[in-house]
């Protein structure tokens, strides 16, 4: 299963969507009056009908497509090839090409937006050599040539993630003294890692994990909830497509959590990665450093390029650490020490204040470290206080979504140097000070701790359930 | 007159309620360990002129134990089992207890084995995978690696005897070499020759030569050619090139399931699924590029059903355990033909 990331090719993706035993293709039996006669089959496999007149009537082959197929999720469909199919760029390009229809014969049509992660921004600009901001600017311009209307980035998204992440873990902290079983809280907003939590570990590991939306689901939120009312629109009329650098990405939007009954809609209709970007730039015949500059959106901080502290994943731990070293041990940090354990992806950060009780805090990235420290916790023998968990190694800048190196061109290792060297090259900001997400608790989720804001910026998990029938072992 | 080299039986151990699937000496040679479908473990012992079954190990795993491993100081003892988890058992305090069930692999483990510097532990898989795992000052078990080269259930892992260097072989018909660069493990040669699911591979003593047996019904004898090697064989960075030099085929009716190479007299020992044991030696004047094997001693019948394991004791030359899908475990006194 190329793509996604060691955690989930190593569980069964089957088990979260569930191909179903029986074909759903709907096969339209001529049925006659009468009474059922006999099935002959012939030598050459011929199926005959004979009526219990001993009428004898050949019967038809019954035909089914592979897009048929596809469109099931059924017997012959792993749930890997479903995923693909329904979230790929060729999927994009459909819609845009069918809206593009619509809006030429004045009928209605969808709104479409693209929300880009700077890690795929980053893939994108180590590619073609371009700054972040030139690739930013040229990549809005290439996906509104094609039709796209607004293309915002994660990093505003994530800013309600970061914030929410530190406000969740001094609420635990606090519980922790009554409560021990509130502590370590895990990060979230890898869906590799949920995904083979709530299968391998379920409901003795799920407590533990933050229940902050990623920022791809945040900006799943903003876009169909928010967004959609200031444009006037209802969400099932807004086609959200967003650009990962990761593939696990896509089973993070088909998540039943994310699906909106009311208006039968995702709150992210598509996830396609950097990769597939490149892919559709191959397709048009175009250097990403030729596209004409794009007009940059205003809302949701679209025109500034900003980012966050912390390292390519997002920063949980770095934001985590600064707001609960001020509010539980009332310090402000300068500069966090992170201590490299049994190897690169697994460090651990102390935070001392005189008289106060030590925390401590963890970055454990890639399937062999977070097997640790699961195992640790499920021994109750976990150190920390908060482990920032990523299921690939490296973290983000290196999902497995991200463009492959062609033929001659440079190595794994400068590869990830550059896009990382990218990724840390714009200026950063904090979330505490961002008027605009600041204004948006107001405006939109009416105050900091407020119903909906848990609906709209929280979720919850399920523990998976393996399936154990011999008919889907994959041999 | 040449005397013929002879394979004879010397005792038969029952105890086990269903079929035994490997055999495993300690370093000293003086306990067999043996584990099975019933679930349990068993160590024997010779008490005088008897060979005796010790200890039973019970409640360890919860489905068929399907291999068992001793530590290189002789004080643990793992255990593989289809339930997915890994036993590590201590006898530091006189029996054997379970100090610590390894978890992580997503089903059925199929073999452990133990590096010879004594912290490296590996098990494979069938979910594909080989989890290299290290032990820590405090008997603590950490995942240091999980490694996905394989394409199909991993039969088996075998360390190298004085590097940290693993093999690993399996149903997709390969034998694949990993070690550890920089900050993490990595798989660095792939061994393709046989035509079927690889069950077993064994170094030599020296380890700069490997066999394999498998579904084929063929032994494979493999050489490492080092770089710089006067043979002229092209290798890649520092690491040696691993060639297939010899194939005994002809020998065997049915998958071959176990190899042994013994450290002690340099023979080799199959079990077969044709229900034979067979030793082959390294034939006198045998040229180290294409060298010629002969089978010295065989008994066809040597259980009423599969031989799973063999093992050489490693100490005593002439020893020499078996097992079975018929439930028992064996001893065998070689003697070297003149």
């Amino acid at each position: 299963m190329a793509g996604f990331s060691s955690a989930l090719q190593l569980t069964d993706l089957n088990d979260f969507i569930t191909p179903s035993q029986e074909c759903i293709k709907p096969v339209k039996i001529d049925r006659t009056a009468g009474k059922v006669g006999k099935i002959r089959i012939e030598d050459d496999g011929t199926y005959y009908n004979v009526s219990d007149t001993g009428v004898e009537t050949k019967l038809q082959k019954a035909q089914i497509t592979l897009n048929d197929c596809l469109a099931c999720s059924g017997c012959i469909t792993s749930a890997e090839s479903v995923l693909i199919t329904q979230q790929s760029q060729d999927e994009l390009y459909r819609v845009l090409q069918e809206n593009m229809a619509h809006i030429a014969n004045n009928e209605s049509f969808k709104l479409v937006v693209v929300s880009v992660s700077p890690q795929a921004l980053a893939s994108l600009a180590a590619k073609y050599s371009l700054s972040m901001a030139d690739a930013n600017r040229k990549l809005v311009g290439f996906f509104k040539k094609l039709g796209v209307h607004h293309v915002f980035d994660t990093t505003f998204s994530r800013n309600f993630s970061l914030l929410e992440s530190c406000r969740e873990f001094v609420r635990r902290y606090k519980e922790s003294e009554v409560n021990k079983k509130v502590l370590p809280m895990l990060a979230s907003a890898c869906p590799g890692w949920i995904c083979y939590a709530e299968k391998t570990h379920g409901s003795y590991i799920l407590p533990y994990i933050s229940t902050v939306k990623s920022p791809q689901q945040i900006m799943g939120s903003l876009v169909k909830d928010y967004f959609a009312r200031c444009m006037g629109a209802t969400p099932d009329n807004i086609y959200h497509v967003t650009v990962m650098p990761c593939f696990d990405k896509k089973l993070e939007a088909s998540r039943s959590d994310f699906y909106n009954d009311v208006y039968s809609t995702r709150d992210v209709d598509c996830v396609i990665t950097s990769g597939e970007v490149d892919l559709m730039l191959a397709k048009e015949n175009i250097s990403l450093a030729d596209v004409e500059d794009g007009t940059l959106d205003t809302l949701f901080g679209a025109d500034a390029m900003v980012g966050h502290t912390g390292g390519g994943s997002g920063g949980y731990l770095e934001h985590i650490a600064r707001y609960a070293a001020g509010q539980i041990l009332g310090t402000e940090l300068q500069k966090l020490n992170f201590k490299s354990l049994r190897n690169q992806d697994f460090q651990e950060v102390t935070i001392e204040a005189d008289g106060k009780p030590t925390l401590k805090m963890a970055l454990a990235y890639g399937f062999r470290n977070i097997q640790n420290i699961v195992q640790k916790i499920k021994r109750n023998k976990c150190p920390y206080h908060f482990v920032e968990i990523m299921a690939c190694p490296s973290g983000c800048t290196n999902g497995g979504g991200q463009i492959r190196l062609a033929e001659g061109e440079s190595t794994l290792k400068d590869r990830l140097a550059d896009v990382t060297g990218l990724y840390n090259s714009v200026p950063v900001q904090s979330p505490w000070s961002v008027e605009s997400v600041t204004s948006l608790y107001e405006e939109w989720l009416g105050g900091v701790d407020s119903e909906k804001c848990r609906q709209m910026l929280h979720t919850q998990y399920h523990e998976v359930e393996k399936m154990t029938n011999a008919l889907t072992i994959k041999w | 007159m040449i005397n013929m080299a002879t394979l004879s039986a010397l005792c038969t151990l029952e105890g086990h309620q269903d079929q035994v699937w490997c055999v495993a000496w300690n370093p000293a040679g003086t306990l067999l360990a043996s584990c099975g479908s019933d679930k349990t473990i068993r160590i024997w012992a010779e008490e005088g002129s008897q060979w005796v079954c010790k200890s039973v190990l019970t409640e360890g795993h919860q489905r068929t134990i399907r291999t068992v491993a001793w530590s290189p100081c002789g004080n643990y003892l793992a255990s593989a089992s289809f339930d997915a988890t890994i036993g590590i058992w201590s006898r530091k305090e006189g029996e054997f207890e379970c100090i610590a069930t390894l978890e992580g692999h997503e089903n059925e483990v199929k073999a452990v084995a133990w590096a010879s510097s004594g912290n490296l532990l590996a098990t494979c898989s069938r979910d594909k995978s080989v989890w290299i795992w290290e032990v820590t000052e405090d008997e603590e078990f950490e995942c240091a690696s999980v490694l996905s080269a394989h394409t199909q259930d991993v039969k088996s892992c075998t360390w190298h005897p004085n590097r940290d260097v693993l093999a690993s072989c399996s149903y997709d018909n390969t034998i694949k070499l990993f070690k550890e660069e920089i900050d993490d493990w990595s798989c660095y040669a792939t061994l393709e020759s046989h035509d079927s699911t690889v069950w077993k591979v064994c170094f030599d003593s020296e380890g700069h030569r490997l066999a394999s047996v498998s579904d084929d019904k063929t032994v494979k004898i493999w050489q490492e050619y080092l770089p710089g090697n006067q043979e002229g064989i092209p290798t890649v960075g520092n690491e040696g090139t691993w060639k297939c030099v010899c194939t005994l085929s002809g020998y065997h009716d049915r998958t071959i399931f176990d190899i042994d190479w013994s450290q002690v007299n340099g023979r080799l020992v199959t079990g077969c699924g044709d229900d034979g044991i067979r030793i082959f030696s390294e034939e006198v004047g045998s040229d180290k590029n294409a060298p010629s094997f002969s089978m010295s001693a065989s008994v066809r019948k040597a259980h009423e059903q599969d031989v799973n394991s063999v093992a050489w004791n490693p100490k005593v030359s002439s020893l020499l355990a078996s097992c079975s899908d018929d439930g028992l475990v064996k001893l065998w006194r070689f003697k070297d033909g003149e």
